[in-house]
């Protein structure tokens, strides 16, 4: 659609020569905005951190991991499902990436294609978590009955907030572009979007580690 | 098959095909420079490290201890 009526050449070269025709007062900005969000994305990462630290201080102080809760032990998280549900959310990193990709060279048909995609397998996400809460709960792991339980929920809330709000910055940004704020050399929004949305990514790998796997 | 089974078959190919597109679009982004590339290229790369850890977990080799029942 777009592609064919692109009034630019494709290919990275003519991508990074778009990139820098713009007006002095843009460049400007998107340079300040982009140290700002990048700050904004560190700020978070702390937050995370924060909650991370407490859940290895109170595992690694805790006599036995899982604890035990009324005489009994309770149960490891479920690895497979959450297997399967990280690469739901590690799929629409790259469904990100490549929407980012073909808004730079143009193809906006194809960007909104992978911009529904990226919302559909975060949607997913969301409701692998609900499943996942809900097997958890059933394994008898409540937020407050153990460290273990008030962990994993706060984190995985955490998280998961942080995933719902992608969702709808995404829908955000899809609707914005749709109604032309975003052009061929100027699209902060998007590449802010797209760097949001793989820090959530990546905060569900250390996540995913934490609690499956170690 | 059980479900579990099932579950870490299709982690298993969505982490193949995930962590491999990953890394191709880490290596064409490689030459990129600027700020939000070189933070793109840190996050893609933490991402396909992601993949590995959810393949190892499909495939019993991290994380063997949690089935649910």
């Amino acid at each position: 659609m777009a592609s064919a009526a692109a009034p630019y050449p494709s290919g990275h070269a003519a991508v990074a020569a778009r990139y820098d025709a713009v007006d002095e007062v843009y460049r400007e900005t998107r340079d300040i905005r982009l140290v700002g969000f990048v700050l904004f994305l560190l700020s978070d990462c702390i937050l995370f951190s924060a909650f991370i630290f407490a859940y290895v201080y109170l595992r690694n102080s805790a006599p036995a991991w899982p604890p035990f809760v009324d005489g009994r032990q309770l149960p490891w998280f479920d690895t497979s499902f959450a297997a399967f549900n990280s690469i739901v959310l590690f799929g629409s990193g790259v469904t990100m990436h490549f929407a980012l990709e073909n808004w730079k060279h143009l193809d906006k048909a194809t960007f909104y294609r992978w911009l529904i995609a990226t919302i559909v397998l975060g949607l997913g996400f969301l409701l692998g978590q609900a499943h996942e809460w809900t097997g958890v709960l059933h394994d008898g792991v409540t937020w407050p009955g153990s460290a273990m339980g008030a962990s994993f929920f706060t984190l995985t809330g955490l998280h998961g907030f942080h995933v719902f709000v992608g969702v709808c910055y995404l829908t955000i940004l899809g609707i914005q572009a749709s109604r032309g704020v975003y052009t061929g050399s100027k699209y902060f929004g998007l590449t802010a979007g797209t760097l949001y949305w793989h820090f959530v990514d990546v905060v569900w790998v250390g996540l995913f580690f934490l609690f499956y796997i170690w | 098959m059980t479900e579990a089974a099932i579950f870490k078959g299709v982690a298993l190919i969505g982490a193949l095909i995930v962590g491999i597109t990953a890394s191709v679009q880490l290596k064409n982004d490689w030459q990129a420079r600027g700020l939000d590339a070189t933070v793109t290229k840190l996050l893609l790369g933490l991402m396909a490290f992601g993949c590995v850890l959810a393949l190892l977990a499909a495939v019993n080799v991290l994380g063997v201890r949690g089935i649910r029942s």
